[in-house]
């Protein structure tokens, strides 16, 4: 449990720039239009997901963040997509190409290409954090039209991972306490832990609820400063999406391969 | 106009569940009072407290802030007027930040970004935060926290502070802190508590309740002898 709250912990701290530039409002657009394309290309070319690798390196270092941070924190995501990726060698395990008389699997290529696209994606969504901040993200969704019910929620999501962690640490310690020291429990009781967990949780978002109607709460997250796109704010977004568009359509390898032939 | 007094008439209320908290609630407290209420555990004292902003509206009865009944169209003027700290500090610090969170209010208020800075300054130093606005809820103490809740409160300048339970989970020093820290508060408080000296300390008055209604409303050392 305590790693889990440390890992926690990190994620919630990381949005340390403050965020809101005008060029943040765009990056939600952006990583959106990043996410769709990284998740286009198709599983058995992972070749092509190296050229879109491009979008977190050069954004990272334009706003300062640096891509060497960036890198290390989307390492979390591994074991994820590790494990929703980890039975393609075994189940496909036809021969795409061989080196030498290594033959490499098409499993093994589409577990490689999970694992890029995972990395991509995740590094994509914490370059977002980090430039723009999680109440603006939700703020400009909620410009664009998105229900305040959908943005306060999500919004709050990552409090109530918080409060669901806290809670269950409580209850964790209260259960041991009276385990004397009993290591494994039936199926059952974890279902009435997870039950209560539930239960408890929710009763803890109504008072949240309750705590931001008793000071005024309007359906906006109040931020201090106001979400204005400039005319910086659509150049930054044309130029991205387009650049990321290209990463996406345009066939570097074979272009390269042709100038140098 | 004053907002400064709080009455109720004759206030019922049931839960969804059809659990009934209240059962004809009346009483009156005027300007500048500080009143204990005081009961055992599931009487109804959060429950009435609810009440004081809306946050739950009568069954039956009615609830006044000064001139203004407290309906649906009426609670922005009562939430200004009624500033509520929760029993449990933990659901009143929702932001990333401290400091964000004493915001919330006077930016909810749409107060210019100035006017907020300074309330917010003002209101963490009240309650001996100082230095901690950039810090996350959760790495603040118990203690700590409950001064971070009643700063979110403060900065909204309430002209009645209802507090629920504050006292519970302290330490002697931050009680006493606390204790302190409600004395300078020169406008109306109710507070919800099991902690008798407090009550003897802070509040004049006292209201005991029991399942639901109010068995007695006196002086707070004349209650002390009836317990
Ligand atoms: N959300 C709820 N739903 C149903 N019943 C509730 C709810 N909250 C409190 N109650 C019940 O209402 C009564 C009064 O509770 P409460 O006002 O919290 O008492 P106190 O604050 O004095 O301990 C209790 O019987 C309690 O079980
Ligand atoms: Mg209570």
């Amino acid at each position: 449990m305590a790693d889990i709250e440390k890992t926690y912990l990190k994620l919630a701290r990381i949005n340390t720039g403050g965020g809101c530039s005008n060029t943040s409002p765009a990056m939600l657009f952006i990583t959106l239009t990043y996410l769709i394309c990284v998740l286009s290309v198709p599983l058995y070319q992972p070749q092509k997901l190296i050229w879109l690798a491009a979008y977190p390196v050069a954004v990272s270092e334009i706003e300062g963040i640096g891509y060497g941070k960036i890198f290390i924190k989307s390492l979390w995501i591994l074991p994820l997509v590790f494990f929703i990726g980890i039975f393609n060698p075994f189940i496909d395990t036809a021969v795409a190409f061989r080196i030498g008389n290594i033959s490499v699997s098409q499993g093994c290529i589409s577990f490689i290409s999970i694992l890029i696209r995972g990395l991509l994606s995740f590094q994509s969504v914490l370059i977002l954090v980090a430039t723009t901040g999680f109440i603006d993200i939700f703020n400009t969704m909620r410009k664009f039209g998105c229900p305040s019910v959908l943005t306060t929620q999500l919004l709050l999501s990552y409090r109530y991972i918080y409060l669901i962690i806290d809670q269950a640490v409580i209850m964790k310690r209260a259960r041991e306490a009276r385990g004397y020291g009993r290591k494994n429990y039936p199926l059952k009781m974890w279902g009435q832990f997870v039950g209560q967990l539930l239960i408890r949780s929710s009763q803890r978002a109504v008072w949240i609820h309750r705590a931001m109607d008793a000071r005024g709460f309007d359906g906006t997250m109040p931020t201090g400063h106001s979400l204005t796109w400039t005319s910086r704010t659509w150049v930054w977004l044309v130029a991205w999406c387009s650049v990321i568009i290209c990463l996406r359509l345009i066939d570097f390898s074979s272009l390269i391969k042709h100038f140098v032939s | 106009m004053s907002h400064h007094f709080i009455r109720f008439t004759n206030v019922h209320y049931s839960y969804p569940d059809g659990t009934e908290a209240l059962k004809g609630i009346s009483l009156t407290v005027t300007h500048g009072e500080r009143v204990a209420l005081l009961g055992l555990n599931g009487c109804g004292k959060s429950t009435l407290l609810l009440h004081t902003n809306g946050l739950l509206l009568p069954s039956e009865g009615e609830v006044n802030v000064g001139d203004v009944p407290v309906t649906k169209n009426t609670l922005p003027v009562v939430r200004r007027a009624v500033g509520m700290v929760f029993q449990n500090p933990d659901d009143m610090l929702f932001m990333p930040t401290v400091y964000d969170d004493v915001a919330f209010g006077p930016r909810n208020m749409k107060l210019p970004e100035k006017e907020v800075d300074r309330r917010v300054r003002t209101a963490l130093s009240a309650v001996g935060l100082k230095g901690c606005d950039d810090k996350a809820a959760f790495q603040l103490s118990g203690g700590q926290r409950r001064s971070a809740a009643i700063a979110s409160v403060l900065s909204m300048e309430p002209d009645i502070l209802v507090l629920d339970e504050p006292s519970s989970n302290l330490d002697i020093k931050a009680r006493r802190n606390l204790i302190d820290l409600l004395k300078t508060f020169h406008h109306t408080i109710i507070v919800a508590t099991h902690d008798m000296e407090m009550a003897q300390e802070l509040c004049p008055r006292s209201i005991l309740m029991q399942d639901g209604r109010i068995i007695a409303d006196a002086s707070t050392s004349e209650i002390m002898q009836r317990i």
